[in-house]
C-alpha cells in the first residue's frame, strides 16, 4: 500500500541534470532538487504537506531528514523553514520552527546552538566534485527528470 | 551513546567497596595485596605526567606549570570548545620585484570543524606557517597579577619558614592565631565590607520609559564561552579569541592501605596500555540479572542470575544469606542455592570455536539465586567475600 503510494508521488520528484541523487535515498512527494546538489544514500526528503525545494550546490549528508509536515491543526505548508545561502546544519541538529534562517547561519551541537559565520563559507566545489565522482561507483543514482516542467497528474 | 555508559553505571548489581560505598563492578579495583575492593574514592591518585590530548606531547610537570597547564601548539575553539585545526588557503601576494605580478602564497588559519568558527571570524589575520605564530592576547592586568603573585609567593615562603620554626616551639596561643590570620591584611577589608549597605533597588514609576537594549542573540556570547577565557570575558562573538588547549594528566592509582599500585598506565601518552591494572572486572565474577522475572506481593519468584568468570581458573562460588544492616534496603526474603557452584574458567578460544564449548562438569540449571546474595569467590587459596546488592526490579501491582 505504502509502496504504491510512493510510486505515484514519485512523478513529482524533479531532479535537475547535474545533481547526484543516490537511489537508496528516500524522496517522496513534491521535491525539487537543483543542479550540482549531492544527496547521500540514506538521506530522507519527504514532502508530505507541501513542496520541498533544494537549490544548487547543496550537500545533503547521510541520515539527514528533511520533512515538510504540517501539524494536524495548521493549514498545509504553514510551517516552513527557509535556508538562505551559506547555512550549515550540523550533525544531529534539528530545525523545527517556522523561520527563514539568516545567511551563513551555523547550527551545531546537542542543543542546536546557533552562530553567524562572518564570512560566506568556502565553496564546497571540491567536495561536491569528489562525491559526484565517487558515489556513482558504489550506488545506483536516480535519473534526472528529462523535462524541466514536470507533468502533474 | 547511552549504551555502554549506562552499562558501566547501572544500579542493578552493585558491589560493596571496602570504603562502604556501593559501586558497579566496572568502577571498582581489586587490590591484589590486601584482597580488598577499592573504588575511585578510596585510592590515592598520583599525577604521572601532563600531556596534551590533541598532539599527545608529554611535558614534565614543572614545564607544564610554567605554561599554565596548557599546550603551546594546540588551540580550543572559543565558541564551542572543540579543537581547532589549521586550514590552508592561497592568497595572492604582490611580488616585491615585479609589482605588476602577484603570486599565490599559502596562508593558514585555524578553523573549528564542529561549529565552523574560524580565526577570520575573530578578526585574526592569516599566518604564513602551519603551526605557528599565533600570538596570545595581552592580558591588561598581567603586570598587576604578576606583582600579586610575587607578593604571595613571598608570603608563602615566610609562612613555610614560620611553620618550620613552630615545629620546635610547641606553644600556640589563640592570640597568635588571630594575629596570623591578619597577615594578608584581609580582616580590616572584611570588616569594612560588613559595614557596607546592600545595593539599593528602585521601583519604577508608572509609565516611566525604560530603554532596554537586547543584543541580537547570535551576537552575544554564551556564559560558557565567556568563562572559557576568564581574563577577557568577551561579550560579543566577534571578540572571541582562541585559547590554548588544556593539558590532561596521566595518573596512577595506589591502594591507600598497602600502598601498592592499582593502576599504572604506560608513560607514553600514545599508548592505551597499562603496566599495572588491577580492576575488579578482571578478577571478580560479573553478575547480571536475566530480565523478565515478575514480582508479586508475598509470592515466590524465580530469578535467574548469570555469572561470568573472568579468570583462567575454575572458580567456586557459594551464596551466603545476608541480613540487611541498618540503613540498607532489603525488600525481599531470599532463598539462595545451598550448593556450591563452579564457574568454568574463561576460555578465549571458545569465542572462535563453537564446538569446543563443552565443559568437564555439568551446569546445574536449577540452581538459580534470588535477590541479594552475598558471594564467595575462590582465587587460588583465597576466599573473597563480597557483599552484593542486586536490584531486581519493581513489584507488580496487585491488579495486574
Amino acid at each position: 500500500m505504502e509502496y504504491s503510494l510512493q510510486i505515484v508521488i514519485d512523478f513529482n520528484v524533479k531532479i535537475s541534470p547535474g545533481a547526484v541523487v543516490c537511489d537508496e535515498s528516500e524522496i517522496i512527494g513534491d521535491v525539487t532538487i537543483g543542479t550540482r546538489t549531492v544527496i547521500h544514500p540514506k538521506a530522507k526528503i519527504i514532502a508530505e504537506d507541501g513542496p520541498i525545494i533544494i537549490g544548487e550546490n547543496n550537500i545533503i549528508e547521510e541520515l539527514a531528514c528533511i520533512i515538510n509536515k504540517a501539524p494536524a491543526t495548521a493549514s498545509p505548508g504553514s510551517r516552513q523553514v527557509m535556508l538562505t545561502s551559506g547555512c550549515i546544519i550540523g550533525a544531529a541538529c534539528t530545525v523545527t520552527s517556522s523561520e527563514d534562517l539568516d545567511e551563513n547561519c551555523v547550527i551545531y551541537g546537542a542543543n542546536c546552538e546557533r552562530r553567524m559565520q562572518k564570512e560566506h563559507p568556502p565553496a564546497q566545489t571540491l567536495q561536491i566534485d569528489f562525491l559526484t565522482k565517487i558515489l556513482p561507483n558504489y550506488h545506483y543514482l536516480k535519473k534526472p527528470t528529462k523535462s524541466s516542467t514536470p507533468q502533474r497528474n | 551513546m547511552t549504551g555502554i555508559l549506562s552499562l558501566c553505571d547501572n544500579k542493578i548489581v552493585q558491589y560493596l567497596c571496602a570504603c562502604g560505598k556501593w559501586k558497579s563492578i566496572y568502577r571498582l579495583y581489586l587490590c591484589r595485596h590486601c584482597y580488598k575492593i577499592r573504588c575511585g574514592d578510596c585510592v590515592l591518585h598520583e599525577v604521572d605526567s601532563p600531556y596534551c590530548p590533541n598532539c599527545l606531547e608529554n611535558m614534565p610537570s614543572a614545564e607544564a606549570k610554567l605554561k599554565k597547564n596548557r599546550c603551546v601548539n594546540c588551540f580550543d575553539c572559543p565558541s564551542c570548545g572543540h579543537t581547532l585545526t589549521p586550514r590552508a588557503t592561497s592568497q595572492m601576494v604582490s611580488n616585491p620585484d615585479d609589482p605588476g605580478k602577484s603570486t599565490p602564497k599559502k596562508m593558514f588559519y585555524l578553523a573549528c570543524g564542529f561549529c565552523r568558527w574560524t580565526t577570520r571570524d575573530g578578526g585574526i589575520p592569516d599566518k604564513p606557517t602551519v603551526s605557528g605564530g599565533w600570538e596570545d592576547m595581552e592580558n591588561p592586568y598581567a603586570a598587576r597579577l604578576s606583582s600579586l603573585l610575587e607578593h604571595y609567593q613571598q608570603l608563602a615562603q615566610r609562612e613555610k619558614a614560620e611553620k618550620e620554626r613552630k615545629k620546635y616551639v610547641r606553644r600556640r596561643s589563640h592570640l597568635m592565631y588571630a594575629a596570623s590570620m591578619d597577615k594578608y591584611g584581609m580582616v580590616s577589608v572584611a570588616a569594612k565590607r560588613k559595614g557596607l549597605m546592600p545595593p539599593t533597588t528602585g521601583t519604577l514609576k508608572e509609565n516611566e520609559e525604560v530603554t532596554v537594549t537586547i543584543l541580537k542573540e547570535p551576537d552575544t556570547t554564551k556564559m560558557h564561552q565567556r568563562m572559557s577565557s576568564v581574563e577577557f570575558q568577551p561579550a560579543e562573538t566577534g571578540d572571541l579569541f582562541p585559547g590554548h588547549k588544556h593539558l590532561l594528566i596521566r595518573r596512577s592509582l595506589r591502594c591507600k592501605e598497602c600502598e601498592h599500585n592499582l593502576s599504572k598506565p604506560e608513560f607514553n601518552p600514545l599508548s592505551t596500555k597499562f603496566k599495572i591494572q588491577l580492576i575488579a572486572i578482571l578478577h571478580i565474577p560479573e553478575i547480571r540479572v536475566v530480565p523478565g522475572a515478575e514480582f508479586r506481593h508475598k509470592k515466590d519468584t524465580k530469578v535467574t542470575l548469570t555469572f561470568t568468570n573472568p579468570v583462567n581458573t575454575n572458580t567456586k562460588i557459594q551464596f551466603l544469606q545476608v541480613e540487611g544492616n541498618a540503613g540498607e534496603e532489603v525488600t525481599a526474603k531470599i532463598d539462595v542455592p545451598k550448593k556450591e557452584l563452579v564457574l568454568a574458567h574463561r576460555d578465549d578460544a571458545t569465542m572462535y570455536d563453537e564446538m569446543s564449548s563443552q565443559q568437564e562438569f555439568k551446569d546445574d540449571s536449577r540452581s538459580t539465586a534470588t535477590t541479594l546474595p552475598s558471594e564467595n569467590q575462590e582465587q587460588q587459596t583465597v576466599w573473597l567475600e563480597h557483599r552484593i546488592n542486586v536490584n531486581l526490579g519493581t513489584l507488580l501491582q496487585q491488579g495486574k
